[in-house]
Order: structure tokens, then sequence, then C-alpha cells
């Protein structure tokens, strides 16, 4: 028996390890084009990509893993933004202190809105995470000189590690990059742990998980806080990135667009908000979409998605390919049929 | 202007956002009740209701025959969204949600495809000020108000009234049990949509001969209406008035005492406190269907 | 022999509905007891005021001597108590063992000593070992049944409340059940059935409690109790 289980915990060790390295041989891959001399706006594109990417996989531990779906995602990475700029600005801290307070800065954020929010239940909590976004938003533009009101605030701080300028955009692609990996690794251990499975047992049932022991209001807000550290971080680096941010960026509807993007991608598989974030950034550019045009490929994209791949874009396909491997499509999906009808 | 001159003008500023506010909130209140779909997209059918009341007016329509197109125009593009999309979520309420999301986004740059982001206004279709006793009256202003009264009235009237009336109210109750008692839920729920639809319609034709709207009109007054569905309990009519006139008010008189600049917190963070305090809304509502979940 | 549960006056109103009117009731160390009642009886209730679902009128529960009255649902588990319920019995959408593993992961301090170490040696108890590695969703409902029992088990409770075990189950099922449940006290694990189902209450509890009206009309050996008089009158025409 005990053979059997050390073999049952190794043997899923192994599986969860397997999991991951798909993701890690992709980032180092995308680590390599600077060898290729892309161009500049090509890194730029990339580099906002990978910030968004750091955020989606907080909210894939959120939406993928515990079911909740935030829609004021945005307004945690303003946080994170707002507060690296503030703390450059009046107290002199710099791009690696900054990145555990704007961390810490999102977190209690995402508390004080999780707390009354997570307890007016699942219907209602999209409306408010929603409602605060806006109020953030607006809370931002009316700040006047402290948060610079409409026009926002500039954060001109050198970004260093060990001494070598980072600001560059090929070393800041490489560091985002290293953030992205970061990001996916954690969100890979939160997934493997018996925290990840605590969070899917709220999301597949609160009540039954609630007779099991887990204290389901509790474990909520930790992932909706856990997702804001996520957000916090990505908040640092788009600020450092972008040297200037402005309430608009963090309102309601970037929200949409990150909700968006791990949707697309597929929110419960660790491959996820890699190509959600990745797909949305570089389509437009591949497709020589303007602006508009590429936005409406993204609704259209999300609600094809929906209807049609309910686990994303990267899980249907994951799903046909082991269909087509197997050779036997057709016995999965009246198992999966089956599994609906019963539910 | 007497202080009590502004006052009164304020009221009226307030009544007529009021009546825009609540003809979304109705819709999104009924859909939510019957469905459990959030539609945030039920914004951009307002917005859409201006521009076709914009594209009629501008093609040389008048303004009442430019009404009715922008509610026609509307409700059929809620028949047809619920019949290719929602229907198919209803069993999943939260991929609903989703749904209206990625509508709002095609609905919103389609129209800005066409027509322009740039602000689009009509010629106001009534240009009579009134003055009694020092009080300005926009005679533009009592027209929507006045218009909304008697929408919303007929609307109770169907809804309190009439055999379906009380077979939907049965259904935003309880849709398993109505069902059970043979009310064809489904077609209600194809007729809510259009309603709901329509309404929005009429609130953009509306809207858009008080102010000049975008293509991102409909964001903030969904929210709006969200949050006056929400104040009012979802599910509950009633309550979606009184929500809509508190709130219009409210926005009015911040707006005519200097404090524009936070007229739109007021309504989020009235919503945030209402759900803290009474989850169910002030006037008590459903939670909505049980999920499928 | 100390009871493991007491009830005493415990109540529920529902609006202006009374649902339980101050029943009493015990549960003792190492036994199998039955609750019955027909529908709206205030068996549910019962079972959700003491599993925290809902919060008592009034009225105290200890359980092994400590007040639980009120408790939320989690600190009612973490406490020692067990439950499973009619329609959730498993999260559809994970796997197997990643259900039994999850539910053993949030014992609290009134869990008590495991009978079965390991999940595979649960899932072997309740003679699931043949689909570990499947879908909890794919399973065919007898099976869902156990799995409940199992994920309930998996909590190392000391009292163990079954909200109709058996219902949807066929009578091989039903057998397989009983033959379960009956080890329990066994393992130092004592159990409350709440069912109307008398047949499955004969074949598994030596004492039986009936709640008529959101009050108990009777409490002593099944023999005794089903020939009850005022117990035959509610049941008349029943399930008798």
């Amino acid at each position: 028996m005990k053979d059997g289980l050390h073999q049952d915990r190794a043997g899923s060790t192994f599986k969860a390890l397997r999991s991951l390295l798909p993701v890690l041989v992709i980032l180092a891959l995308i680590a390599l084009v600077p060898l290729f001399s892309p161009s500049n706006r090509f890194l730029s594109l990339a580099i906002s990509a990978g910030i968004n990417v750091i955020a989606l996989y907080g909210l894939s531990v959120l939406f993928g893993q515990t079911g909740i779906l935030s829609m004021g995602h945005a307004a945690l990475v303003g946080v994170g933004a707002y507060a690296a700029a503030i703390l450059a600005r009046d107290f002199g801290v710099g791009f690696w202190a900054a990145l555990p307070a704007a961390a810490l800065a999102s977190a209690a954020f995402a508390m004080i809105v999780g707390i009354p929010s997570l307890r007016v239940g699942g219907h209602h909590f999209v409306i408010m995470t929603f409602a605060f976004g806006q109020l953030l938003a607006i809370v931002l533009t009316n700040g006047g000189d402290y948060t610079g009101a409409a026009t926002g605030l500039d954060l001109a701080g050198p970004v260093t590690l060990f001494g070598a300028d980072m600001s560059d955009l090929t070393r800041y692609y490489l560091m985002v990059v290293a953030f992205v990996t970061a990001a996916a690794v954690a969100s890979w251990a939160i997934i493997n742990s018996s925290y990840g499975r605590t969070l899917r047992a709220i999301r597949e049932n609160e009540k039954l998980a609630a007779s099991l022991g887990i204290n389901v209001g509790r474990h909520k807000i930790g992932a909706f806080v856990v997702s804001g550290v996520f957000a916090g971080i990505s908040g640092v680096l788009l600020a450092y990135f972008l040297g200037h941010i402005s309430p608009s960026q963090f309102s309601s509807f970037p929200s949409i667009y990150l909700a968006l993007m791990v949707m697309i991608g597929g929110a419960r598989l660790i491959e996820g908000p890699l190509a959600g974030g990745i797909l949305v950034a570089f389509l437009p550019e591949v497709l020589n979409l303007d602006p508009v045009q590429s936005r409406i490929v993204y609704g259209v994209c999300l609600i094809a998605v929906i209807m049609l791949l309910p686990d994303g874009l990267i899980g249907g396909i994951v799903r046909a390919l082991r269909a087509v491997l197997s050779g036997k499509p057709k016995q999965e999906t009246e198992q999966r049929n089956a599994a609906e009808a019963r539910r | 202007m007497r202080a009590v001159d502004i006052f009164i003008q304020q009221i009226l500023n307030g009544l007529s956002i009021a009546s825009v506010i609540t003809l979304i909130a109705i819709g999104v209140t009924l859909i939510f009740g019957l469905t459990g779909i959030i539609n945030f997209a039920h914004g951009e059918f307002l917005m859409i209701g201006g521009i076709v009341t914009w594209l009629a007016v501008s093609a040389g329509l008048g303004f009442p025959l430019a009404v009715v197109l922008a509610i026609l125009a509307v409700g059929l593009m809620g028949y047809i969204l619920e019949r290719g999309l929602f229907r198919f979520t209803l069993e999943r309420p939260t991929n609903g949600f989703i749904v209206s999301l990625g509508l709002i986004v095609v609905l919103q740059h389609v129209v800005v495809l066409f027509w322009n982001p740039n602000q689009k206004s009509i010629p106001r279709p009534l240009t009579t000020v009134w003055e009694v006793g020092g009080v300005r009256i926009a005679s533009v202003r009592v027209m929507v108000i006045a218009i909304t009264i008697a929408v919303v009235a007929l609307s109770f009237r169907m809804i309190t009234a009439s055999r379906y009336g009380r077979a939907l109210r049965a259904s935003v109750e309880d849709r398993d049990t109505a069902a059970l008692m043979g009310i064809p839920v489904r077609r209600y729920i194809t007729g809510v949509f259009v309603l709901g639809s329509a309404l929005a319609g009429l609130g953009g034709a509306l809207l858009i001969a008080l102010f000049p709207i975008t293509p991102f009109t409909g964001g903030t007054m969904v929210m709006k209406g969200f949050a006056v569905a929400l104040i009012g309990g979802l599910g509950n009519i009633y309550g979606a008035v009184a929500a809509g006139l508190i709130l219009g008010i409210v926005e009015g008189f911040s707006a005519g005492y200097g404090f524009s600049q936070w007229t739109d917190a007021y309504s989020f963070a009235l919503m945030i406190l209402v759900l803290i305090v009474r989850p169910h809304g002030l006037f008590g509502g459903t939670s909505g269907p049980r999920m499928a979940s | 022999m100390s009871p493991i549960l007491a009830i005493s006056g415990l109540s529920k109103q529902f609006g202006g509905v009374t649902a339980l009117a101050g029943v009493d009731l015990t549960i003792e160390e190492g036994e199998i007891l039955g609750v019955v009642g027909p529908n709206g009886s205030g068996k549910t209730t019962l079972f959700n005021v003491v599993t925290g679902v809902h919060r008592p009128s009034g009225g105290t529960v200890l359980f092994r001597g400590h007040d639980i009255t009120g408790l939320k649902p989690h600190a009612i588990s973490r406490a020692g108590i067990g439950y499973t319920f009619q329609q959730a019995m498993a999260f559809a959408g994970l796997g197997v063992l990643e259900n039994v593993r999850i539910a053993g992961e949030h014992v609290g301090t009134g869990g008590t000593a495991n009978p079965w170490p390991t999940p595979q040696a649960l899932l072997d108890f309740v003679g699931l070992s043949a689909v570990t590695n499947e879908k909890a969703g794919v399973l065919p409902f007898g099976s869902l049944r156990l799995l409940g029992l199992a994920l309930a088990l998996a909590t190392r409770p000391s009292l163990l409340l079954l909200d109709e075990p058996a219902a949807g189950l066929n009578d091989r099922e039903t057998t397989a059940l009983v033959g379960l449940v009956r080890q329990l006290p066994g393992h130092g694990i004592s159990v409350c059935v709440i069912d109307h189902d008398m047949k499955l209450m004969q074949m598994l509890c030596r004492r039986l409690a009936v709640l008529d009206f959101g009050s108990k009309i009777a409490d002593g050996p099944t023999e005794t109790v089903l020939a009850d008089p005022k117990v035959l009158e509610v049941y008349l025409g029943g399930d008798l």
C-alpha cells in the first residue's frame, strides 16, 4: 500500500512537471528572439504582451481554478502601477523595492474589494469588480496633483540589475520574459498544490467544498488577493516600461480585454494565459488589421470561443489533438455529453 | 435665479436623466430575472438606438419616425442576438455574460468602423423653453420624461394586468416551476429580450435628443442601468423605477451644484453600498434563477 | 455511554413557518440512528441546522460536550462531523482520486484516527478502486453516491450524517451501501441516517426517531417505534 502511494505521488509529480515543460520550452524560445535582431516595434509589442501575461496568470488562478470572474482586473494592475509611480516620486523608491510594495498594495486593494464583493455572492461579484474598477478610474481622474488627474503620472526612474541598465528595449524584454516565466511557474505551483485543489473544489461545488471543511469565503478572497499580487507586479513593469500612466489605462474596458485574453487562451491550462496574451497582442500585426478592425475580431473570437470551445482556444486544440491521437474522439465526446447531461 | 428655482431645475434635469436610465434598467432587470444573464451589452443596445436615430434624422426623417425606427431596429437586434447567441447560454449564465462582453467590443467598434468615433448629435426635436416663475423648463426634457412615464406605465399594465404579465412574473419568480405549469418560458425569454432591447432603443433615441452620444456612451450608461437594477433588486421592476428616480435626482443635483466630475461615481458607490448592506436590493428581488453548476 | 451528539430544544422558523419546534435528540457513541418522518416533517431542516447551513432560531447542539450551535458548515466538518447531501455528491469536473484527496486535506482538530490511511485505501473500502483515474462526472449514479460517502469519510469524522443516502439507488446498490454503513461503527464512526425509506431504516438502524410537523413524536428501538400507533398514523398509507 505504502509503495503504491509513493509511486502514485511520484507519478503525479512527474505528470505535473510534464505539464509545465511545454511552457518552459516556449518561453526559452521566446527568450532567444533577440538573437534575430527584431524590430523595436516587435519588442515593444512583445513587452506589452508579456506584462499582460503576468496579470493573466493571476487571473487564471482566479477564474480558471476558483471559477470567479473579475471584470476589474485592470484596476488591480493600475493600483500596482500608481503605487510604483507615487513611491518613486514621493519616496525615491526604485524599481526593485517597488515590486513587493506594489504587489502588497494590489493585494490589499483586492482584499478591500473582495471582502464585500464576495459576500454578495457569485452573480453580483462580477458587477462589483466592474464597479470598483470604474470607481478607481474616477478617483484617479479626480485625484488632483497627487494622482496627476486625467493626464496621469510620469515615471522616469532607471531600472538596473546588478549594475546593468535594464531600460534598453532588449534587456527589458528579457527581464519581462523572466518575470513571465516566474509567473507561469508560480501559477503552475499553485495549480498542482493542495491549495490549487482547494480552489478547484470551490469552483466545482461550493456547498460540497464547505461540507468537507473548506472555508469557501476565505479561500475565494484569498484567490482574489493572490491574483492581486500578480496584477501588482504586472503594474510595476508596465509603469516602468511606459514611463507614463493614466487612469484610462486601468478603467473597466482594459479589464474586459484582460478577461478576453484569458478566455481566448483558456483559463484552466498553464499554456492559456501565455497563448491568450500573445494572440491578442500579435493577431492584428499578423492579419494587418487596424485597431478598430482588430477589436472587432477579438470580440468575435471571444464569442466564438465561448460558444464553441468552452475550454479556450488552446484547450480546444489540445482536446482535438488528444482525440486525433487516441483515435477515438467519439467515445470522449459521448462521455462528455453524458457528463453534461447529468448536470 | 432663486435657490428654489435652481432646485426645481435640477430635479427636472435629474428626472430626464433618470428616464433614460430607467428604460435601460427595466430591460436589465427583466432579462436578469428571467435568464440570470448579466447582459452588459445592453448599454450598446442603447447606443445603437441613438445611432439609428441620428442616421434617420440625418437622412431627413422626422424625430418621431426616427424614434420608431430605433425601437424597431434595436428590438430586432435583440431578437436576433437572443435567438442566435444568448439562447445557447441559458444553462450557463456566466457564459451569457462573457458573450455580452464580446458583443460590447464588437458593437462599439462596428459603429466606429462605419461612422467614426466622434460625437454625434441631432438638432433638438423640441426647442421651446418655457419660463414658469423664473424656472426655465426645456420642453425636450419634459418630452423625455413624459414618454418614459407613458412607456413605463404601459409596461406596468402589461405586466401586472394581463395574463401574459402574470405568467411572466411567475417565470421570473421561479423558471422551473413556471415551465412545469405549462408556461412557455423559452418564448417568454425571447419576448423579454425583445421588449428590453426595444426599451433600450427608445432610451437611446431619447438620450440623443438630450445630449450628443459617442459609440462608447453605452459603457457608462449600462453600469448605471445595472446600478439601478441592483439597487432596486434584480427582477423587480418597481424597484428599478424607484431606484432610477433616486439616482437621476442625485446625479442632477450633483451636476447642478458643482460636483459634475463625481457624477459617474455615485451610481457605482451607491450600488456597492446597497449590495453590501442589502444584497437583494433596497426593494427586494430575486437572486436570479439558480445557477446550472 | 455518553451521547456523541446531544440536540436540545432545537427550533427553526422560516418567516412565520415553524419547521422545527424544539426537538430533543441524542446520538449515542457507536450507534446507527435513523431519523424518519414524512416529507415536510422537518428532517431536512434538522440536517441543515445541525450542519450549519441554517442558523437555528433556538436550542443547542452539543458535539462530544462542545457547543457547536450555529457554526458554519466548514467548521462543523472540521469539528469532526461528516455529512453527505442528497444532491451534491462529488466534484463532477475533477478526477475520482483528486476528489478524495481534496476531502482529506481539510481535516480539523476534531478528526479521528484514520482507518483508511490513503485515498486509495478509502476507495478500496467503498469499492471504487477500479475507477480511480476516471472523472467523477462520468461515473454512474450509484458510484457517485459511494464517492460522496468516501468524501465524507475522508474528513475523518467521528459522526457521520447521511441525508437520504439511498435515494436513486437500485436494490443491489442499496444493499452494498447498507453493508458499508454497517461497518462504520466498527471503525469508530457513529452514524445518523435521515430518510423516509422505512425498508432502508429497518436494515440499518436499531433505534429510530420519528419527526412530524417539526416535533419528535417517537424515539426508541426500531421494533417498538414501528409498532407505535402515533407513528402508524403518521405513516398510514405512506411508505410503510
